[in-house]
């Protein structure tokens, strides 16, 4: 258990020699490039509290697993401060750390049984071979894998696998926890138990997590707060409801939610000294909240990116000044089908609850039947045109 | 049908090769179990009969005259403590190559591989005026003790490459899992590759056992051979002084030297395969 603070740090991989030499350009032309190479993180600023269940989540090639390296050890800081529990850490080796890791890839021991692999750290520290028995045992109870203790890993499932890398995690019970992608080499139905079990680890070990993901739905079921990485930058931190309810930028608003939020170019308007978003001949006023917000940051009226997510739009049938379409594809997925709609040439996801719709209507959205929209001003986002920033923060 | 014609000339193929291969050491074979006056050019592949049959007598003048015993102790210990000398350094040094990308790697990893394809004789009499200047620092190579390093030298090309092969397949997680787990980077290689590269270790040691225990070349240019004798080298010696020959103990020693090789063959070729392949596929 321990507080770990990163404060600005930087991770730079130097340009090769051979290109330096050649005066090529670096690939990853995404990632900020400086006289001192390719910024793979920069001005990364965080702090765990102590116990919590951080998530950083981004696309892949945004630094999060380079983030988590720093942390571990075993990638070099190039720039900034790491502290865990109060003390600095940027050049201390990761076995003197009091972290433990669980990689993707599992990473056990393949000579070793599951038990050698999870006593393993425990004996290189000398502990006594009476205390390393009972916590693994213990280990191996929470995690249900006593009966494979004997085992050697390539006899184990991929399920089985991770419970051994989560064991061998748990037993030197660290000041901090870090698990890289854990779950991505496992398929979909045992993802979900995973994670589910990782939930109830979180309860029995509390100790501080790190845990990094690309799969927003792993990020907003886990974290207490998701670290929102692109490009070697944080775009948003906060809680799951937070980043969910107000997205920082376009880039935010699009990740996390699924299917990805609906952007549409519509016009912010002020009328009366009340803000609305007008959307083709649709006007709908902002709700209280986001009033207070624009108008405590004194936006300006301008054309703007609206972002409305699919479960937040309603059919509108008839009504006048609705948002007319098409639809494309529809997509029944039990409780819901997912409207692929045609909207002036681009395309719109309409989530529609199937609970009070009859056989009639669910099997009426066939292709190229008209459809029209709407939706409420306390779920309307306002993003500006040119930067993608949320206009309310 | 076809499959079947096909799979049966490959068995005749394959059968006349093996015989090809078998053959010499079938005449051995024979020979050493034959009477000194019945090894004859004519007769060389005719079974031993009743009256040349000469039982076990050769292996055992084989055993007891000669130094044979001296030249097994000899070979003994250069094989062991050079291939123990390559199992452990050429293994570091493909470990390194294959977790630090730089230039001094890869021009290691291109020495050895280019040291495997220059044949022994283009390099056989620089290397013995070099190890002879060693003089120059106390360090002598001509004796059973110290010949492992110039072993070493020659075997690392084919270890290294096929130890950096498999390294290569070796996700480098897990020794990023050693490290947190408390290892300092010796114990890294200690515990954790060095058990890991054990299907490699088998293969490239049966190759550098049956290379080193056979080698006859290398150690009659550097050792001082008044002193020092391998088996090979010693088997020479049973060509006596004024053009006689021991036939009969000459075979009997030869077998008794390819024995221990075949048996260490047969035991451990399922290795062999399996690191080459490790190499060779996912290097």
């Amino acid at each position: 258990m321990a507080e770990v603070i990163l404060k600005n740090i930087k991770k730079v991989y130097p340009h090769s020699e051979k290109k330096r030499r050649r005066g090529e350009q670096e690939k990853k032309t995404n990632l900020k490039v400086t006289d001192e190479g390719v910024l793979a993180v920069q001005d990364f600023n965080l702090t765990i509290a102590d116990r919590e269940f951080i998530v950083l989540v981004g696309p892949s090639g945004c630094g999060k697993s380079t983030t988590l390296r720093m942390i571990a050890g075993l990638e070099e800081i190039s720039g900034g401060d790491l502290l865990i529990d109060g003390k600095r850490v940027n050049d201390i080796a990761p076995k003197d750390r009091d972290i433990a890791m669980v990689f993707q890839s599992y990473a056990l021991y393949p000579h070793m049984t599951v038990y050698e692999n999870m006593a393993f750290s425990l004996k290189l520290r000398k502990i006594d071979p009476q205390e390393i028995d009972r916590k693994v045992r213990e280990a191996a109870e929470i995690l249900d894998i006593t009966q494979y203790l004997d085992r050697r890993p390539k006899a184990l499932s991929g399920g089985q696998r991770q419970r051994v890398a989560i064991g061998r995690a748990i037993v030197r019970n660290p000041k901090v926890f870090l698990m890289d992608e854990p779950l991505s080499n496992l398929d979909a139905k045992l993802r979900n138990q995973m994670r589910a079990e990782i939930i109830k680890l979180r309860q029995r070990i509390d100790t501080t997590f790190v845990y990094v993901t690309h799969d927003q739905t792993e990020a907003m079921t886990l974290g207490d707060r998701i670290v929102i990485m692109k490009d070697g930058v944080i775009q948003q931190v906060g809680t799951p409801q937070e980043v969910f309810d107000h997205p920082a930028n376009l880039f935010v608003a699009g990740f996390i939610g699924m299917p990805r939020m609906n952007l549409f170019d519509a016009s912010l308007v002020l009328e009366n000294g009340r803000y609305a978003v007008k959307l083709g001949e649709l006007y709908v006023e902002l709700s209280e909240d986001k009033q207070k917000r624009l108008a405590a940051k004194n936006v300006a009226p301008q054309e703007i990116t609206l972002g409305v997510r699919p479960e937040h739009i309603s059919l509108a049938g008839n009504a006048a000044g609705a948002v007319r379409g098409t639809v494309d594809v529809s997509e029944m997925m039990g409780s819901a089908i997912h409207l692929h709609a045609n909207v002036g040439g681009s395309d719109v996801i309409i989530i529609v609850q199937t609970a009070n719709l009859s056989d009639e209507e669910k099997a009426g959205f066939a292709m190229g039947k008209e459809i029209a929209f709407t939706f409420s001003g306390s779920i309307a986002h306002v993003f500006d045109r040119e930067s993608g920033k949320n206009l309310e923060f | 049908m076809k499959k079947q014609a096909s799979g049966l000339i490959w068995t005749i193929i394959l059968s006349v090769v093996s015989a090809l291969y078998l053959y010499p050491i079938i005449m051995v074979l024979l020979n050493s179990l034959k009477k000194e006056s019945a090894i004859t050019t004519a007769g060389a592949f005719t079974a031993p009969t009743a009256e040349t049959f000469a039982g076990l007598e050769n292996y055992v003048s084989a055993l007891t005259s000669q130094g044979f015993g001296k030249s097994l102790f000899y070979s003994l210990f250069i094989t062991i403590s050079s291939v123990a000398l390559i199992l452990l350094c050429c293994s570091m040094c493909a470990w390194y190559i294959s977790r630090v990308n730089n230039l001094l790697s890869r021009m290691m990893y291109l020495l050895c591989a280019f040291s495997m394809v220059v044949p022994f004789q283009m390099v056989m009499f620089t290397l013995s005026q070099t190890a002879d200047r060693f003089r120059l620092f106390f360090i002598r190579f001509n004796n059973p003790y110290t010949i492992c390093f110039i072993y070493l030298g020659f075997g690392a090309g084919l270890a290294v490459f096929m130890f950096t092969g498999f390294m290569r397949s070796v996700p480098i997680e897990i020794e990023e899992a050693a490290m947190i787990d408390g290892c300092s980077p010796l114990q890294t290689y200690f515990r954790v590759v060095f058990p890991i590269l054990r299907p490699t270790m088998i293969s490239v040691g049966i190759l550098e056992t049956m290379w080193v225990w056979n080698d006859y070349l290398l150690p009659t240019l550097v050792l001082d051979i008044k002193k020092y004798r391998t088996i090979p080298m010693l088997i020479q010696y049973f060509r006596g002084s004024y053009g006689t020959v021991e036939m009969g103990a000459m075979m009997a020693s030869i077998m008794l030297t390819v024995i221990p090789v075949v048996i260490i063959y047969i035991l451990g070729q399922k290795h062999i395969i399996k690191g080459v392949l490790a190499g060779a596929v996912k290097g």
